[in-house]
């Protein structure tokens, strides 16, 4: 394996000043210029009432309620998620709760000072996602703490680095206000389907 | 008197003033924090026992001043202060109602002033109907402690309250609260079980025992991280098989969720094959019908296997909670000339780069059990490498299980007769019963496999099947196994 190369400034070379990186109420895929520079988030709308009760019988009535919210989120974040990890790298860390954990080939990375020291070491990225899919997850599992599983596959070519190809999964968390919902990762799994010859 | 240092025997005996007496207890009154509790009644001239305090935290024992606990000649019944500080040092409810890995619960039994060890638990046995063993007796400031395992025992023991008394005819009180473990049985308790694991891995037989202690995880040996190396993203965290210097550790989910009040503790996490072993033994696939086999996770040079035989699909579905999730994606590589291998996955495929319909993308999300029994049973047959599995387990709190399974498998029938694939299978999972696994998440991505999958490939018949059933420490012991099956089928 070759050593790799910090290099990951010239993702930093595309970044603005000034870009406003909240995205509000509908998906978007590209950055809305203009105004002062926020956290990074991925924001849907406020989850409905009927979602976001914990009963267990407002859950099997409002399944398909369930499932488009998690879509929707699953489809925002990971368009925000690789961009960020393309482009904006130093930014990646505010996508994850403070206690989130990274398992990144079997390498435990928990917290968010670790996972600012490791973005920082990785090389910079040229992501392509290819598969995807998320589920709401089960509340029993979560103990009402809405929740979606994210699943993404695709290609990855770290600079200084062959292509890989990649699996990776996360576990994103709704915190909601009244205004709208705010998801973050809560857990992160990624591997390369080569790792194991790479 | 035996055990009593010169201090307190002087101490004793010293003629003391009310005022001096007063102002200190006021001082402790003011200054009662939740740990603080009675420790020892002490008598004298006849009087109905004083209350003793003892200080858990806070307050030093300075040599030369009185303790506390001797203020006895102002805390007389009588004294509206005194049954008034009775009242407010009756000790709180402090039952902690951790469950924790021991076998028993553990009593905590304080005592005050520093008697001789020996005397005191004689004393007490002498009382005692019920023999027991005391464990890491011990003084913190003066009040002596130990542990007892059995909650009879320990309330054998408080019986004895008020029925003892030491060499000066002071009564002895005694006290139980619940408590963890001692430290030193919990590390007895580590290094059993590394020990067990340990043995396990040097004879190379592929299996460990997951209890329901997987969501108290402390009890797993924990790899971690070497300190000393940078972490090198880049770097193959299989490079050296011998040390598994990268391995993951499963998160807690402390702080994620607000409930949660799980403290850190560490598990065994991803996992690495081996390729240096030469188990080469595999299950082959089950039809349904045939009884299912336990899910068991098998060691061998600290390496860790989740063995799964997606063969035995209606066993398995037995796992499934009622309101289950599970969806299907398939990629396959587009240049391929000849038709795709896949093509019996496609029906199913809910890849959301590619469907952006809504009402698809909820009708292809398969809801309950019956939605799911009938989607994995349409799929083809399977053969999976058992060996070739590589697990991560990336998430886990007291109320659910979250790992992946990378593997290779093989279609053993139909068109795609011989075909290779590879997968990755993602499962969340909560606890039911007494040791089983409810899936209530899973979702299967299928994928052709790249060449070095193919190659390394391995199943029966490639190699001779070993004599001996694969796992049987886990079927001797399935209580202690994750078994992926109803209780019934076992």
């Amino acid at each position: 394996m070759r050593p790799f190369r910090r290099d990951w400034f010239q993702g930093d070379r595309g970044m603005h000043q000034g870009r406003s990186d909240r995205f509000h109420e509908e998906p978007q895929t590209s950055h809305t210029c203009g105004g002062s520079r926020t956290r990074e988030n991925v924001v849907t709308p406020p989850l409905t009432a009927q979602a976001a009760s914990s009963s267990p019988m407002a859950m099997a009535v409002d399944f398909k309620t369930y499932v488009d919210q998690a879509c929707r989120a699953a489809e925002e974040f990971v368009n925000i998620y690789y961009d960020t990890m393309d482009k904006r790298r130093r930014a990646l860390p505010r996508l994850y709760l403070d206690k989130a954990t990274l398992i990144w080939n079997g390498n435990v990375v928990t917290g968010l000072d670790a996972l600012a020291n490791f973005f920082d070491v990785l090389p910079s990225s040229e992501f392509q996602v290819n598969m995807l899919d998320c589920q709401p997850v089960h509340e029993q599992a979560t103990q009402a703490q809405t929740t979606v599983l994210v699943v993404t596959s695709g290609t990855v070519k770290f600079d200084g680095n062959k292509q890989h190809f990649f699996n990776q999964n996360f576990l994103l968390t709704a915190q909601s206000t009244p205004n709208n919902t705010v998801w973050k990762i809560a857990s992160d799994c990624f591997r390369f389907q080569d790792w194991a010859s790479s | 008197m035996s055990g009593h240092n010169t201090q307190d025997n002087t101490l004793q005996r010293r003629p003391r003033g009310r005022t001096m007496y007063q102002r200190r207890y006021n001082y402790v009154s003011e200054h009662v924090r939740s740990g603080i509790h009675f420790s020892s009644h002490q008598q004298q001239d006849g009087d109905t026992a004083t209350t003793g305090i003892h200080m858990g935290t806070g307050i030093r024992y300075a040599p030369y001043t009185i303790p506390c606990y001797y203020q006895r000649e102002n805390f007389k019944k009588r004294d509206q202060t005194r049954a008034n500080m009775e009242k407010e040092q009756k000790p709180p409810e402090r039952m902690e109602e951790k469950q924790d890995e021991t076998s028993g619960s553990w009593f905590k039994i304080p005592f005050g002033i520093r008697y001789d060890e020996k005397w005191l638990l004689n004393l007490i046995q002498k009382q005692c109907s019920v023999p027991f063993t005391p464990v890491e007796f011990h003084y913190e400031k003066m009040q002596a402690q130990f542990f007892v395992e059995d909650a009879s025992i320990a309330f054998a023991l408080k019986t004895v309250n008020g029925k003892i008394w030491d060499e000066d005819n002071e009564k002895i009180s005694v006290i139980i609260n619940r408590s963890d473990a001692p430290h030193s049985v919990q590390k007895e308790l580590k290094s059993e079980k590394a020990e067990m694991i340990k043995v396990m891995q040097t004879q190379d037989k592929l299996c460990i025992h997951i209890q329901t202690h997987l969501f108290f995880p402390h009890l797993l040996p924990p790899f971690t991280t070497s300190d000393s190396e940078p972490l090198n993203p880049m770097s193959n965290s299989a490079a050296d098989h011998e040390q598994v210097k990268s391995a993951g550790q499963l998160a807690k989910g402390k702080g994620l969720w607000p409930e949660e009040m799980s403290a850190n503790r560490n598990s065994l996490c991803t996992t690495i094959p081996d390729k240096s072993t030469n188990i080469r033994s595999v299950v082959p696939s089950v039809t349904p019908g045939e009884p299912e086999l336990p899910l068991m996770v098998p060691v061998g040079r600290r390496q860790y296997y989740l063995i799964y035989d997606s063969g035995v699909r209606q066993g398995l579905l037995g796992a499934y909670h009622d309101e289950a999730c599970f969806s299907l994606t398939v990629l396959f590589n587009p240049t391929d000339q000849a038709p795709s291998s896949l093509f019996e996955y496609f029906k199913d495929n809910r890849n959301m780069k590619n469907l952006k319909d809504p009402y698809l993308r909820v009708q292809l999300l398969k809801h309950t059990k019956r939605d799911i029994v009938c989607s994995l049973c349409v799929l083809p047959k399977t053969q999976h490498d058992l060996l070739s599995f590589v697990v991560d387990m990336w998430f886990q709190t007291e109320r659910m299980l979250c790992f992946s399974v990378n593997g290779v498998f093989k279609e053993v029938e139909g068109k795609s007769q011989g075909s290779v694939h590879a997968f990755t299978r993602t499962f969340i999972a909560i606890p039911a019963s007494s040791s089983g696994l409810c899936i209530v998440n899973e979702e299967l991505f299928v994928r052709d496999a790249i060449p070095d999958e193919i190659q390394s490939l391995h199943l029966p018949s490639d190699f001779a099947y070993p004599p001996s059933a694969p796992y049987p420490h886990c079927h001797r012991s399935s209580r202690k196994c994750w078994r992926l099956s109803p209780p019934h089928l076992g």
